[in-house]
């Protein structure tokens, strides 16, 4: 059995409301950084909410680490949590609040001094143990709040959109803190996120869900180069689509108004007939010898600094187009006729 | 903004109301120095203050005022919470509930009192001390909208929710999360429940009256219908102390913001 089981899990709120989460099951193994990635809604927080006691489940387990929970109150699954509000103690110092979990569990003054003192150094704020919550700034008490969260040294760390307050930059710095700090402890964590780039940058695996359901769990790179269901391909990054006749459906041929294009796998329902050819941004080449290629007109043309997104219409549909950015990259004018092309291997098909 | 400062309609309708609430102020303070003819004196506080009664009465009055606070805190506080916590949808209803007071007037509370509890198997007028139980269970009653009101408004300002379930997930029980985590961050909003709780009993009247107790409402009632001038020094004397009170609430609600700030 993996160190955290959750076998079929099932709540609603109230009767005759939809499923919130609706048989959900995972096995993750010790250490490992596990996201829940989402739209709001998608019953992510919901199944963190049942792993740490918070939410009774209507049906399924939670093991941890062996041992059953389901039963065990919140307060005695030594399961810590971060949370999107901070929810740092008003009227506790920074250090009061780091210590508040050793000195409920009882611990001698001496050990929550050090501890204390190792957690702050920890978060790298080791001067602002006598501070309060108030006069620190967002990032700060996140910080504290993780450091609140990791002294009482839990089995278990659940983080619940834990950057979603803060200002782009923070978010990105605090980001990588928190990975470093989950490698250091190699502390299994469970974060949810409605951010598909923090999802894509932190985890070791990714479950994105939907309507209380799992859509898929991979690796970033399985999630975002292979999607399995039209919502994974959409929700995770920027998607193509273009309706197109399936003619062979065993080797993924296809037509799109008439220009035959090839796919490299085979259509999902291994039928012929009408079906979505889909295909990343950065995959599509403004000129370019890819095998399937598609005339159009250039609609606009963004320029987002690192990448340069331009909008083709080709036939009925618009297709974005993104170039990384570099000197002499010239960039095409609105209106001009242009060629996309892209490889067989780079697009598939979805229903 | 810099045109209101000259606005002269802002300064008439500051002046017409300072004149409305202080007039009488001074001319019952004015009122209360003069009990020896042609003189200005404090005479009838010193005559007050020589009663036995007004110090017993104050006495019993203080003392029922801060048992009745201490039990609305027991009452109130963990209520409010769980009702923050578990059945926020209830609190529509609870807050109608503790209106009730200002809708049913205390005649008929203390007429409901003594009907019920006085008979058997009750029989709680019958002992001083039974009788005191029945009239701290109505001042409860009767502060009730204060107290709560208080308690759920300071609720509100804090994320009680949130902070349970972070103490919660720290290993805290619920009299642990209760007494360590929400009491200190409401400390202002029950002060001044508290505060509001005793100034109400002190000046409480009727059940005080219908249930014999020697408190200060009656007393200042049997006072005012035979003398003239200690009434006057006893309104300025209970006006004094309620703003006291209010001082009191000023001066601890900023001395948190500096001290033990509660995120405001």
């Amino acid at each position: 059995m993996a160190f955290l089981e959750i076998s079929g899990i099932t709540k609603h709120f109230g009767q005759g409301a939809g499923a919130a989460v609706d048989d959900f099951s995972l096995s993750v193994e010790r250490g490992e950084f596990i996201s829940f990635l989402g739209p709001s809604g998608c019953g992510k927080t919901t199944t963190l909410r049942v792993v740490a006691g918070f939410e009774q489940a209507n049906a399924g387990s939670v093991h941890i680490n062996g041992a059953e929970v389901s039963s065990v109150p919140a307060n005695r699954r030594n399961v810590g949590m971060v949370f999107q509000a901070y929810a740092l103690f008003p009227n506790m110092t920074v250090a009061e609040n780091v210590g508040f979990g050793l000195r409920v569990a009882g611990q001698p003054a001496a050990l929550m001094q050090a501890r204390v003192a190792e957690m702050l150094e920890l978060i790298r704020l080791p001067d602002y143990g006598r501070r309060y919550p108030h006069q620190l700034s967002g990032g700060q008490q996140q910080r504290v709040a993780l450091a609140r969260a990791l002294a009482v040294q839990p089995q278990l760390l659940l983080l619940d959109e834990p950057l979603s307050a803060l200002d782009a930059k923070i978010r990105i710095e605090l980001r990588s803190e928190i990975r470093r700090i989950q490698q250091e402890l190699k502390l299994t964590t469970i974060y949810v996120t409605h951010d598909q780039e923090e999802a894509l940058s932190l985890s070791d695996r990714i479950v994105v869900m939907n309507l209380g359901r799992i859509e898929q769990v991979g690796t970033p790179f399985e999630i975002y180069n292979y999607p399995r269901t039209a919502f994974t391909a959409s929700f995770v990054g920027h998607l193509n689509l273009l309706p197109v006749q399936v003619t062979d459906a065993a080797t993924g041929a296809c037509t799109f108004e008439g220009t035959a294009l090839a796919s490299s796998q085979p259509a999902p329902n291994k039928q012929a007939g009408s079906a979505r050819l889909a295909i990343r941004p950065e995959e599509l080449v403004l000129g370019g010898a890819g095998a399937n290629r598609l005339s159009g007109r250039v609609l606009s043309v963004n320029f987002l600094g690192n990448v340069v997104r331009v909008r083709v219409r080709v036939g009925a549909v618009e297709l974005s187009v993104d170039m990384f950015n570099e000197r002499k990259l010239v960039l095409p004018a609105v209106d001009a006729q242009v060629v996309l092309s892209f490889p067989a291997h780079a697009c598939w098909l979805m229903d | 903004m810099t045109k209101s400062r000259f606005n002269p309609w802002t300064w008439l309708w500051v002046t017409v109301a300072t004149l409305y609430f202080f007039v009488p102020l001074w001319g019952t303070f004015d009122f209360s120095l003069r009990m020896k003819r042609g003189a200005i004196t404090f005479l009838a506080y010193q005559k007050v203050f020589a009663d036995p009664k007004f110090l017993q009465s104050f006495r019993y009055s203080a003392t029922m005022g801060v048992i009745t606070v201490i039990v609305s805190i027991m009452l109130f506080v963990p209520t409010t919470y769980w009702i923050h916590l578990k059945l926020p949808r209830l609190r529509p209803v609870v807050e109608l509930l503790t209106l009730l007071p200002f809708i049913i007037p205390v005649i008929v509370l203390v007429f409901g009192l003594i009907r019920t509890f006085s008979r058997p198997p009750f029989r709680m007028t019958q002992t001083e001390f039974t009788t005191d139980i029945l009239i701290t269970a109505g001042y409860v009653i009767l502060s009730m909208p204060f107290m709560f009101r208080a308690v759920d408004v300071g609720m509100r300002a804090i994320d009680v929710r949130t902070l349970t379930e972070a103490a919660q997930s720290l290993g805290a029980g619920w009299l642990r999360v209760l007494l360590s985590v929400i009491l200190p961050n409401l400390r202002v909003a029950i002060l001044s429940g508290s505060l509001i709780t005793f100034a109400t009993v002190v000046g409480e009247l009727i059940l005080a009256d219908f249930l014999v107790r020697p408190a200060l409402g009656p007393y200042m009632v049997v006072v005012g219908g035979g003398k003239a001038y200690e009434p006057a020094a006893l309104g300025i004397l209970s006006f004094g102390l309620t703003w006291i009170c209010l001082g009191i609430i000023q001066l601890v609600s900023r001395g948190d913001v500096r001290l033990q700030p509660i995120g405001r």
